[in-house]
């Protein structure tokens, strides 16, 4: 007889108990139960203002893991701090701002001797900030700024959008008359993404004023990108410019017009993008009507990692740092070239 | 002993009144599917632009990719088990085939058996764990959500991109005037129909969705149905996954199909399918794809800000839900 499939048997919950029991024992010995070391060759952690001191830790808390910059900030920091005899510790705050603050509050707790951190929230991240230069640790904002900090790591995220408002305004001046249509791919979710999206609505409207705003959407990834493009495109099928506040949303919005027939050498067109994510690089150095993208160089950021936190400790004054943000266009081919093997 | 038989010409035609009374017993067991046309019109009526061939193109391609995973992800759910790990399962599907496709240059064949293989592995332990091992399929699939992401990042940490004219087939290319996706997408939900239908099989999912010890007693093998459905439901993720690659040429492990899962659940339970399992139909899963795909595009085309957008899209949705889950019950 059969036996009826709801009551597990005894050797089954067996099983499942003692291979549970073997995975928790194996993942806490991988872990390394051990008291953290302080990471700093000399003095107590904590004492930030006791003089110069030599860094052997640098955490580096990038929370958008799901996109491809985390990889590559991982990948090129790790090597830019091996060379100065630096371990760079990474977190998995999977975008969720909660659980930067716990894992943050965690390494202020261990005791990082330096944190690179890229606020979710800079406001809700002053206090943990706060903690870390109480406990005498070193604090580097990424990508902005905090009342409590050591230094800081600035990209002009405003910048960036107003590059690409700036060369696609100049371009419909150029090639329509100062006529046309444009749709913008935006983000009002996040501070980086208001930046960028002011920067580049802006830039554009004031330089090109002639040329009808038909839509502005939120989107940040290329599948929603692409919707979002083919629904403005059935209501203004002749839409000439499509710009986002990411390369991801742009690219999308670039299969698009490809979709609906246009061409993609097709000179009336203009798609640009902001990241110098690979896909559109290689778009704008193939000659396409994706024609641009405010481009961040991942190596410049992962020096400014190990470099800032590395000077703060040395004791320099004004230690932080400038990422430089560049428009890539067609014909910067050996800058495309620099940017995607940094990206490979 | 003898069989009466009634060849087709001897079937009386139906009357006028028997296609209205049908159709009337359509929209009390579907209500959505009058919200549905209503919606339709005041998009049209609003906008001018909501019927166009080329704006419905562009809503019936975006809905393809759901309506494939949706289908056997309801009868999933019918049978009483769910998915959460599709999102994750299409990222990787699509991560498989276009890598195979881009950088091991194989044919668009190979790309899409790749990811199906990938899918059908994912559901297969989905299956294992929760139709043969007795585990809980909401805590199951959850991990799996995560694991799988994760897997696909460490694999493909980088975006994949430029995967050739032939991979672009499967997205981009015309099939009887109709998107391959929406081919493809048909094919699923007609399959689906009639698994649920005409087969034993397909009556076995709702008689363990309903009741699985009766089943069980029945005779019913409780466990390779889920299990088998569980396989099916990977393979179909990844499909879209791949189909999704093809159509952006371009796929990130990150961001590809993320919140996937909770769209095409929405559109599952939208179209009336029981979240206890036990009853649903492809119709209905069919209109709860239409529904989504036409309120997300009729409010873009209208320019209705993005706050307020997902605002009329959280309270359409539970308009929906409850009309879905009211309406036939106040017609008994």
């Amino acid at each position: 007889m059969n036996r009826t499939p709801y009551a597990p048997s005894a050797s089954r919950r067996r099983f499942l108990a003692l291979s549970g029991g073997a995975a928790a024992t194996g993942l806490l010995a991988a872990a390394g139960c051990s008291a953290p070391d302080d990471g700093t060759s000399t003095a107590k952690a904590g004492d930030a203002a006791a003089g110069p001191r030599t860094l052997t830790r640098i955490g580096l808390d990038y929370p958008f893991t799901q996109l491809p910059l985390y990889s590559t900030l991982v990948k090129l920091s790790t090597a830019a701090a091996k060379k100065k005899n630096v371990s760079v510790l990474t977190t998995s705050d999977a975008s969720n701002a909660d659980t930067q603050a716990t894992n943050l509050t965690t390494w202020v707790s261990q005791k990082v001797p330096a944190i690179v951190s890229f606020p979710m929230v800079f406001e809700a991240t002053e206090a943990v900030a706060k903690a870390a230069l109480d406990a005498g640790l070193i604090w580097v904002t990424y990508g902005g700024t905090l009342e409590h900090q050591s230094a800081d790591i600035q990209f002009s995220f405003l910048k960036g959008g107003t590059l690409l408002g700036e060369a696609a305004a100049t371009w419909a001046n150029e090639q329509l008359g100062g006529k046309g249509k444009v749709a913008f791919l935006t983000d009002s979710t996040i501070q980086l993404g208001r930046e960028r999206t002011k920067g580049m609505i802006d830039a554009f409207t004031k330089h090109a004023p002639g040329v009808d705003v038909v839509a502005r959407e939120q989107a940040i990834d290329p599948d929603t990108g692409l919707s979002k493009t083919r629904a403005v495109l059935a209501k203004h099928p002749d839409l000439n410019i499509v710009l986002g506040v990411t390369d991801a949303a742009a690219y999308g919005g670039y299969k698009a017009l490809q979709q609906t027939g246009r061409k993609s050498t097709d000179a009336k067109t203009f798609v640009g993008g902001q990241d110098g994510a690979a896909p559109s690089l290689v778009a704008i150095k193939q000659g396409t009507f994706y024609r641009a993208s405010a481009a961040l160089a991942p190596q410049d950021i992962a020096n400014a990692v190990v470099d800032v936190p590395l000077a703060v400790a040395a004791g320099k004054a004004n230690a932080g740092a400038q990422v430089p943000i560049t428009l890539v266009q067609h014909g910067d081919t050996a800058r495309i070239d620099a940017l995607l093997a940094q990206n490979s | 002993m003898t069989t009466a038989t009634t060849t087709p010409a001897e079937r009386p035609l139906p009357s006028p009144r028997t296609l209205v009374d049908g159709g009337t017993r359509t929209v009390r067991r579907h209500p959505l599917l009058l919200v549905l046309a209503l919606m339709v019109l005041v998009f049209q009526l609003t906008t001018g632009s909501f019927l166009d061939t080329g704006n419905l193109r562009g809503i019936a391609t975006d809905a393809a990719t759901l309506a494939i995973v949706a289908v056997p992800l309801a009868l999933l759910v019918i049978s009483g088990y769910l998915d959460l790990s599709v999102g994750s399962t299409l990222a990787l599907g699509g991560l498989v085939a276009g890598w195979l496709a881009g950088q091991q240059h194989q044919s668009p064949v190979v790309a899409v058996l790749g990811a199906v293989v990938v899918g059908a592995a994912v559901g297969a332990v989905n299956g294992i764990l929760c139709c043969y091992l007795g585990l809980s399929a909401f805590i199951v699939t959850l991990g799996m959500l995560t694991a799988v992401r994760g897997l696909a990042q460490q694999l493909f940490p980088l975006p994949l991109s430029s995967f050739g004219p032939g991979f672009a087939w499967l997205g981009g290319s015309r099939i009887a005037g109709l998107d391959a996706p929406v081919v493809i997408a048909a094919l699923v939900l007609v399959a689906g129909a009639l698994f649920l239908a005409v087969t034993p099989a397909g009556r076995h999912v709702f008689a363990i969705g309903v009741n699985r010890e009766a089943a069980y007693l029945s005779g019913i093998n409780v466990r390779r149905t889920p299990f088998t459905l569980f396989v099916v439901t990977g393979v179909a993720a990844a499909l879209a996954g791949a189909i999704k690659a093809s159509v952006l040429d371009s796929v990130v492990a990150g961001t590809s199909g993320a919140g996937f899962e909770l769209t095409v659940l929405t559109a599952v339970l939208l179209g009336g399918v029981a979240l206890t399992g036990g009853s649903g139909s492809v119709f209905g899963v069919l209109l709860g794809v239409l529904f989504l795909g036409c309120l997300q595009n009729g409010l873009t085309l209208l320019s209705v800000p993005t706050f307020w957008q997902q605002m009329a899209q959280g309270t359409a949705l539970v308009a929906g839900a409850a009309l879905a889950y009211f309406g036939p019950r106040l017609n008994r």
